[in-house]
């Protein structure tokens, strides 16, 4: 073999085994990023699930507390004897943020009654300004908050309640109609003598704004424990308003 | 050797650090205020009126997550190309959002940070602010994917970065000497 020749397979030595090299390192570069992607997704997935196991609601594991209709307007959710701690509940059946509440942390509150761990106060109030859509919005919750006044029994008020926030129209358009919410009424089992007239002609409208205009909140909803209102991050996360909740008991 | 393009280009890797960094605060920030309260952050996603409800559940929760796993890539600089792609999307995508909740006349805020995206009755919206900002963002999110991975980052140190970037300095010097 001449010198040129053995220059010549020397050079091409090298060069296969830089290839080679490089193949290597190329696949080395795409295991490795292939494992950093996979941790990445997992690491979105893992957090995907405890997001949503944080926020399951709790289940109604037993029968409600009794429920009191007052003569301002509110209801009073506790068992006979329970006045601490108080849960204030002020809340717009219009609010899209407060369907949200009733669904996160709804049955949290519920259990919480029936445990005779606190006592829950129901505030219907009307958050919404003349001047938003028109009027729209603000009518369907004066129409919604009036009903309400139009139920006696603690259990049916409680229905209707849940009944109306589980069919909250959108904040654009009229909704909450009288015909729709009387209906509603008879099917929660409200047995209030002259519950379809009062709903239909809104008689305790002027009532219900009258009590809204008494209370003074930051917006809606508003959870208030034992006076002192409640961080959002809290109320609307099951687990975090018991802690709160049992921990104000003390 | 101080040219000013040498010295130019080789500024370029701290100006990626620093948008990395700042992308990576913004996003690691936004995430850890919502991760606690999914139910906050599923009302924000509906707030805007964009997804059908039975999507928003599904954004709600994987939002926060998906912007601390990106921000954590960022400022880590591991696959920064495509965290700094993923970045500037997530902005990107925010910034339709509030651009169409304005148009449509929402009154909303952002959401961005935990707050459940409805606005207290005596709050104005400040969307020009947060469209600005997160314009901003998204610059900084393409800066990062057009020139990775910057200084300190691990794809530097596990050999991540793209073979075009390396060998435009290093790989091509060497093999002109050795060839």
């Amino acid at each position: 073999m001449g010198k040129g020749a053995r220059d010549q397979s020397a050079r091409e030595r090298i060069k296969a085994q830089r290839e080679a090299e490089r193949k290597q390192d190329q696949r080395r570069r795409i295991a490795t990023i292939a494992t950093v992607g996979i941790v990445g997704l997992a690491a979105v997935g893992a957090g995907w699930w405890y997001a949503a196991s944080r926020s399951t609601p709790e289940t109604i594991a037993q029968s409600l507390a009794p429920i009191t209709v007052t003569s301002d307007g509110t209801a009073v959710m506790a068992k006979p004897g329970v006045d601490r701690p108080v849960i204030d509940i002020f809340e717009d059946f219009q609010c899209p943020a407060c369907k949200q509440l009733e669904e996160t942390s709804g049955s949290t509150l519920k259990n919480l009654a029936a445990e005779g761990k606190a006592k829950v106060v129901f505030h219907p109030v009307t958050i919404f300004p003349e001047q938003m859509n028109r009027g729209i919005t603000r009518a369907n919750s004066v129409r919604a908050g009036a009903a309400m006044r139009c139920v006696s029994d603690g259990q049916q008020w409680l229905a209707l309640h849940d009944k109306l926030f589980k069919e909250q129209p959108s904040e654009q358009a009229e909704g909450f109609k009288v015909d729709d919410i009387v209906a509603w009424g008879e099917a929660a089992g409200v047995t209030a003598s002259g519950f379809a007239e009062c709903v239909t002609s809104q008689k305790e409208a002027k009532a219900h704004l009258d009590y809204g205009a008494t209370i003074k909140i930051q917006g809606t909803p508003t959870v208030r424990l034992n006076g002192k209102d409640l961080d959002n991050r809290v109320a609307f996360n099951p687990q975090a308003l018991r802690e709160a909740v049992i921990n104000a008991g003390g | 050797m101080s040219s000013p393009s040498r010295r130019v280009s080789s500024a370029i890797p701290w100006v990626s650090m620093v948008a990395r960094l700042v992308l990576a605060g913004v996003l690691i920030v936004a995430g850890l205020l919502k991760i606690d309260t999914p139910a906050l952050s599923v009302e924000a996603v509906r707030a805007y009126e964009l997804l059908p409800v039975s999507l928003t559940p599904v954004v709600g929760y994987g939002l926060p997550v998906l912007e601390i796993v990106v921000g954590v890539f960022l400022a880590a600089g591991l696959l920064t190309r495509t965290a700094g792609v993923a970045g500037a999307l997530l902005m990107f995508v925010f910034v339709v959002g509030i651009i169409s909740a304005w148009a449509r006349g929402l009154r909303i805020d952002c959401g961005c940070f935990g707050t459940g995206g409805v606005l207290e009755a005596w709050e104005e919206p400040n969307y020009l602010g947060t469209i600005l900002r997160d314009i901003g963002l998204v610059a900084l999110g393409v800066w990062v994917a057009w020139f990775p991975p910057g200084k300190f980052a691990l794809d530097s140190a596990l050999g991540l970065t793209s073979s075009r970037d390396k060998d435009d300095d290093e790989d091509l010097d060497k093999d002109e000497e050795t060839v």
